[in-house]
Order: structure tokens, then sequence, then C-alpha cells
């Protein structure tokens, strides 16, 4: 098709959550990698930066807040960041978005919420593909 | 200028390694204004289990990643239940880093967490069950998956039955399939519950 | 007993996951049919029928023993001259580069390439600083090999190859560096005078102490044989035998993100590899 997918990096220590946050942006059209920790997503950050990401704040070896920092002092295109996290506390939401965070959502997030954030941040009005047609959450 | 052989075996530079190395020398040194003189302290202090206490305080105070980590490294050598105890501790602390390092640490001392975690799970606060279900991801224990299913049964909090339904789509057997029904039941409009029972429903059924 | 035969779709996806998890080694799609052979093979010689029965050893033997030897038979590991190369070019290339940039004394360039193993790594490092890197006329370099088996030690000293351990070498190199002895290439001296062999348990503090002050530490597919703590123990030790902005680098199927936070990671064109902050102490 010659059009290239927008690449979204999902950084989770939990196997489900990195499933079911791929399954969602996958049917919408996106291309997306996963990374376990703050420091895997680093490695695949140095490989290629991506024009999404979707963070988990507890982890091992490297936590979101110290992802996004880091991730915000490199002199490489920045791109949008939605931090999930199961806490609602007001520190949390602060230390997140001062790390350098655009988004704060609690997680579970539900799928067209996700979504309609992605897209905002994206700055598309659609999804490359429409995500109800076919393979659905 | 080319390829030569080293002189010595090592250039050993004794400087960060000054004071005596017997329990009060090192606890002392665990204090020092170098890193890397506080990082051999930890590390040395492996030879002293009742340095438990001095390296958690330290733990608690400590401002060097590069030190922490070295602590961390050296109470889970340790083990005991001491150890463990200060573990614990730090779950409850603000710093995200020192939290997710006390799990790492958890995970890696199934025998000595295990009795701890009937009261890890049952905590008030609702963090400290996610971070006791994650420290079950490595326990070897045969309580593993009860925990679980009573987790996924009784507890009030979403991420926390979440948490515990990501665990048993790895460990999960026959006896999860009712309690896995039932959660779906009890979140009926919660998607993400319903896709991660799924996915262990799905995984149960096949394994 | 019945033979186990097949590994089904959600059996992989689970042992995938679960293996990623223990080494951070994600196998895709296409290593399918490897993994399932080497998975019903260790079924099968650990008298598993059903891949359950298996993967519940796999993750509750308390000895980890069964895991070690899945990840053994998973990855295979053969050395070779030249093995993984494209280290060797980012070290000739990159790491040094940086590290001489930063030098701001004279004192010899300290690499260490530890498990030495029968010689090939150390050696190859060896004669790719004299090949391609130019500043060797005006830098000393000191290379020191460790492992903790004497015997291999004495093997990598005395320096004597089969044709296949050199055969990734080019022609010129070969004939550079090597003597034939019969069916087998032995160093010649320039190599033998450029490695320092020593014996060294990495996970003994006591004899990490003694190795100190590196600016390359080679230490590929070792830790991936160990057990969490040891690999996480070992990592903290080389952190501290190297000098700030000091390199890491793993073998291709690592990655420090499952074993430490100390280092930092570094993409150069050729390799990614793990560094000591500048500035740190």
């Amino acid at each position: 098709m010659g059009v290239t997918l927008k690449r979204i990096l999902v950084i989770d220590d939990a196997a489900t959550v990195r499933l079911y946050h791929r399954g969602i942006l996958e049917a919408a059209g996106f291309a997306v990698s996963e990374a376990i920790n703050g420091l895997e997503a680093l490695e695949r950050v140095a490989e290629a930066p991506f024009d999404l990401y979707v963070v988990d704040i507890n982890m091992p070896k490297l936590d979101g807040y110290g992802f996004l920092r880091e991730l915000r002092s490199k002199d490489i295109p920045q791109a949008p960041a939605i931090m999930v996290s199961t806490e609602a506390a007001a520190n949390d939401q602060k230390l997140a978005y001062v790390s350098g965070a655009n988004l704060y959502l609690i997680k579970p997030v539900r799928p067209e919420r996700l979504l309609a954030h992605v897209l905002t941040l994206l700055g598309l009005s659609v999804a490359p593909r429409d995500p109800h047609q076919g393979r659905h959450q | 200028m080319a390829l030569k052989k080293a002189a010595a075996q090592a250039t050993t530079t004794d400087d960060e390694r000054q004071r005596d190395r017997d329990l009060d020398g090192l606890v002392l040194a665990l204090a020092d204004a170098d890193p890397l003189a506080r990082r051999w302290a930890a590390r040395d202090l492996v030879a002293y289990p009742t340095a438990t206490t001095a390296l958690i305080a330290q733990l608690m105070v400590e401002s060097e990643p590069s030190v922490m980590e070295v602590i961390l490294t050296t109470l889970t050598r340790i083990g005991d239940e001491q150890a463990v105890i200060g573990l614990v501790q730090c779950l409850r602390s603000e710093d995200a880093m020192l939290r997710n390092a006390a799990i790492e640490a958890m995970k890696l001392l199934p025998d000595e967490v295990a009795p701890m975690m009937g009261r890890l799970l049952a905590d008030a606060d609702p963090d400290v069950r996610i971070f006791a279900v994650n420290v079950l991801e490595s326990l070897r224990h045969p309580q593993v998956e009860n925990w679980l299913l009573r987790v996924i049964t009784d507890d009030a909090h979403i991420n926390v039955c979440a948490t515990a339904v990501d665990l048993l789509g790895e460990v999960g057997s026959e006896v999860a399939v009712p309690a896995l029904r039932a959660l779906k039941q009890r979140f009926t409009e919660e998607p993400y519950i319903q896709f991660a029972a799924d996915l262990a429903l799905k995984r149960i059924a096949a394994g | 007993m019945m033979e186990p035969t097949t590994i089904s779709d959600d059996e992989f996806q689970k042992f995938r996951e679960f293996f990623y998890r223990k080494t951070g080694i994600l196998f895709e799609d296409s290593k399918r049919y490897f993994v399932d052979k080497r998975l019903l093979e260790r079924m099968t010689l650990t008298a598993c029928e059903t891949f359950r029965s298996y993967f519940t050893m796999l993750r509750f033997q308390t000895s980890g023993e069964e895991l070690q030897a899945l990840i053994n038979a998973m990855t295979v590991n053969e050395t070779y001259f030249f093995r993984e190369e494209y280290q060797f070019q980012c070290l000739v290339n990159s790491m040094l580069e940086e590290i001489v940039a930063q030098r701001t004394t004279n004192a010899p360039i300290r690499i260490w390439s530890v498990p030495s193993s029968s010689g090939e790594e150390p050696y190859s490092i060896a004669i790719y600083l004299l090949e391609y890197w130019p500043h060797l006329t005006r830098w000393d370099v000191e290379i020191i090999s460790s492992d903790i088996d004497t015997q291999i030690l004495n093997q990598a000293r005395r320096g004597l190859y089969t044709p296949r351990a050199v055969q990734h070498l080019p022609a010129s190199l070969l004939k550079k560096y090597f003597q034939r002895d019969g069916e087998y290439y032995q160093i010649g001296t320039e190599l033998r005078d450029a490695v320092e062999f020593t014996r060294v348990n990495v996970s003994d503090a006591a004899d990490m102490r003694l190795h100190r002050q590196f600016d390359v530490i080679f230490c590929r597919n070792l830790l991936i044989y160990f057990d969490d703590l040891s690999r996480k123990q070992t990592a903290e030790s080389f952190y501290d035998a190297l000098n700030p902005g000091g390199f890491v680098c793993l073998g291709h199927s690592e990655s420090m993100s499952r074993i430490s936070s100390l280092f930092r990671v570094r993409k150069f064109p050729e390799a990614i590899v793990y560094q000591k902050p500048w500035g740190s102490r």
C-alpha cells in the first residue's frame, strides 16, 4: 500500500496487559511493539523511536517515570506518551506529568477510550483501520 | 605503542576499602561519602547476616541507585526473615524505584516470603496487594494457585484481580475455571477483565 | 509410556511468554518449529507426557535445573574466531574512539574477555585491534581473559585450533597469525604475547576485586546460564570493574535490561552495547 503504519510501543511487565493493548491498537491499524520494562523499552527506542508510547508505571529494573525521564532527555524525535496506572493518587499523576507523560489513564483502560486518546495525541480524526470490522475486542 | 600483556594481574586500588572489613568497619563504610566505598561495604556485608538492620536503614536513605542495587542484592543473598521484613517495609515507600526493586528482590526469596503472603494479600492498601501478587509470579510454592483464586474471588479491587488473572493464565489449572467464570460475572462491564479471564480460560482448556 | 508429540498454539504462546520473561529471548513465530522440537526433546528426556506437566515442572522446580537444561537446548553455543564479529567492529570503530577521546592520561586501555573459553574470543580481539584499529600506534592495550576452568585456560594459552574454529577468518589473517600444524592451526607469538589469561569465578567478590579498571568487558553468552541473582551480582561486579564510560558487550540473545539497571544502553551503528555512565563513581 505504500503507507507506513504509525508505530506504538506498549510497555508493561504484565503479558496480558501487553496483549490487550496490542489487540486494541492493531485492530485500529497501528504497528505495535512490546517491552517488558523501561530498560527494554529504551533498547527498542535506541533501535528506532516510536510515534507513541503506552507506559505502565510499576515495572522492574526501570519504572515508567524513569523511562519517560530518560526518553525525554534524548536527542531524538519525541512522541506523545500515555501513562497507564492502577493508581488514581494525585501525587502519582503529578509525577507522571513532570516525568514527561502527555496523558494519565487509570487501569483498566476501556478500548474505545484508549483508542480515542491515541488518535487525539497522534492528531488523527479517524483510525487508520476501522477496529470494529473483522476481529474485535 | 602496541598490545601488551598486563604486568600484574590487576592494578588494585584499595582506596575504597580503607576501613576495616569487620562488621563495625563495614557498617561505618556504608555511610561513606563515596558511593564506590558504600557499594563495596554493601557487597562485603554479605558475610554478616546481622548487618540486615544497617543495610535496610541505609536503603531507606540511599540516594545513589547503584548503591541501592548492591544493598538489595546483599539483602537477597542474606535472605533471612529480617531481610524479608525489611523488603516488605520498602513496598510502602513513596519511591517507585525502591518499591519495584524490593518486589524483584522478594521474587528471589520465595521460601522466606511465603509465610508472609497471606498477610500481604490481605493488606488494606491495594497497591501492596498488587505487589504481593507480583511476587507470587516467581514463587515455587504449592499454594500459589489457591492464593490467586482467593484473590479473584474475594478482592474487591479490580486491579488486584486483574494482576492475579494475568498470572492464572500461566499457573492455573481446571480448579481455577469456576472462579474465573465467577470473576467474569462480577465484572461484566469491564472489558479488560473479560479479556484476561477469557485468555486464562482458553489457556487452561488448552493446557 | 506415551511420547509427547505436539505443542498447541496456546501452549506455544504460554511458553513463549514465560521464556521471554525469564531470559529476555523472544521467539518469533518463524522459530516455532525449532522451539517445539527442543521442547518435545526435553519433555521426552524428563519423562513428561504432556506439555502441562513439563511446564509445571519448569516453573516450580526449586533447583531451576530444567530451566537451565532448556536454555542450553535453546541457545546453541559454539565458540569460533570472529564470532559475532559486528561487536569487534563496534569496538574499533565506536567504543574505543569514544574512550580515547575522553582519556586524560596515557595509561593502557584495558579489555577483559570473560569467559575465555579456549581463547577464540580474546585472540579475535587482538587480531581485530592489530588489523583494524589505527590508534594502536598511539595507545597501549592490555587484553585480559579469564575463565573459571583451569583446564580450558591452559588450552587457551596453548592456542591450538581446528579448521572449524578458524573457518570465519579471512585467509590472509589465518596465514599471518597462525602456523599450520598438521590438521591444526597454532597461534603465533604475536597473539600469544598479546593476551594475559587469569582464573576467575565471576560470582566470587574476592576474585572480581582483582580485576579492575577496564574500559571494555566482553561477556557473551555466559550470564544467560546463571540464575537471576548470580546474574545481577555479576553485572554489579562488572560495574565496579569498569572505568567510568566503560562498556559491557553481551551475547546477541542477551540483554542487560533483564539483569541490572546500572548501565545505559548505547546504540552504535554496529551494535547495541551497555555503558557505565561517564561521570559515575
